[in-house]
């Protein structure tokens, strides 16, 4: 079972316009959920989802670095889980962008199998064609 | 289709408060009797054998009569087919990156 979640991502936008999409309000609702995100340190915001009748779609959140145009990370608390998640942007070779996304913090009770018992609430909020809806909207 | 059913049902089974400490309950102990799992709740026999049956449904727990009481023990099999919430972020934020990428070559 792994212990945390750590992806990486290549952009071909300039990594100004991935702090961007990462920092600005209304363009991370468009990718992740609405928000009252600052990049503000200790600033407190939350996500909200649909709620659904698993989850009640909030997600809570605290900004904890702010480091133009590198690094962004908040803690992200939803559903009884409370993790960080860490956003780090690197410049690759002709304006490309690496993005690293770590999300740790996972209780040990979620990285055993007992976790799936809470987790499994929320595997269901994309359930459906979320994804296919945003992208229509788009 | 059928399979999501099933997992839907394993879903709202455990969707409940009551219905994970019922699991957690009988997930430390071999089989245990109604009214032992009634003792630990605030509400009555019949509200809990209520939640039970929905987990029965579920396939989360199998009850036998013994005698004159229902002792009841965990069935975690269904349990394992639901994620844990690391692969469940995993295939969250990879989700969301698709999106984000699109919106990106949009602004191009």
């Amino acid at each position: 079972m792994k212990a945390d979640v750590s992806l990486d991502y290549q952009f071909t936008s300039s990594i100004e316009k991935v702090w961007n999409a990462l920092t600005d309000s209304d363009t991370l609702a468009k990718w992740i959920w609405k928000n009252d995100f600052k990049p503000i340190v200790g600033h407190k915001f939350q996500f909200r989802a649909e709620p659904n009748e698993w989850w009640d779609g909030i997600v809570n959140c605290e900004v904890l670095k702010v480091e133009e145009p590198h690094t962004l990370s908040y803690t992200w608390a939803s559903a009884g889980e409370i993790t960080t998640v860490t956003w780090t942007l690197t410049e690759g070779e002709d304006g490309t962008t690496n993005l690293h996304l770590d999300q740790s913090g996972f209780s040990e009770a979620t990285k055993a199998r007992q976790g799936a018992i809470e987790g499994a609430k929320y595997a269901w909020i994309n359930n459906g064609n979320q994804l296919e809806k945003v992208l229509a909207e788009l | 289709m059928s399979e999501k059913n099933l997992e839907r049902d394993v879903y709202a089974a455990i969707a409940d408060p009551t219905r994970r400490q019922l699991i957690r309950l009988l997930a430390d102990a071999e089989e245990l009797p109604l009214h032992e799992l009634t003792s630990q709740f605030q509400m009555g026999r019949t509200a809990v054998s209520k939640h039970l049956a929905i987990l029965k449904d579920a396939d989360l727990v199998i009850a036998r009569r013994v005698g004159r009481e229902t002792r009841y023990r965990l069935n975690a099999g269904p349990l394992k087919e639901i994620q844990d919430w690391v692969s469940y972020y995993e295939g969250f934020w990879k989700e969301r990156m698709a999106i984000l990428n699109l919106l990106l070559e949009e602004e191009k």
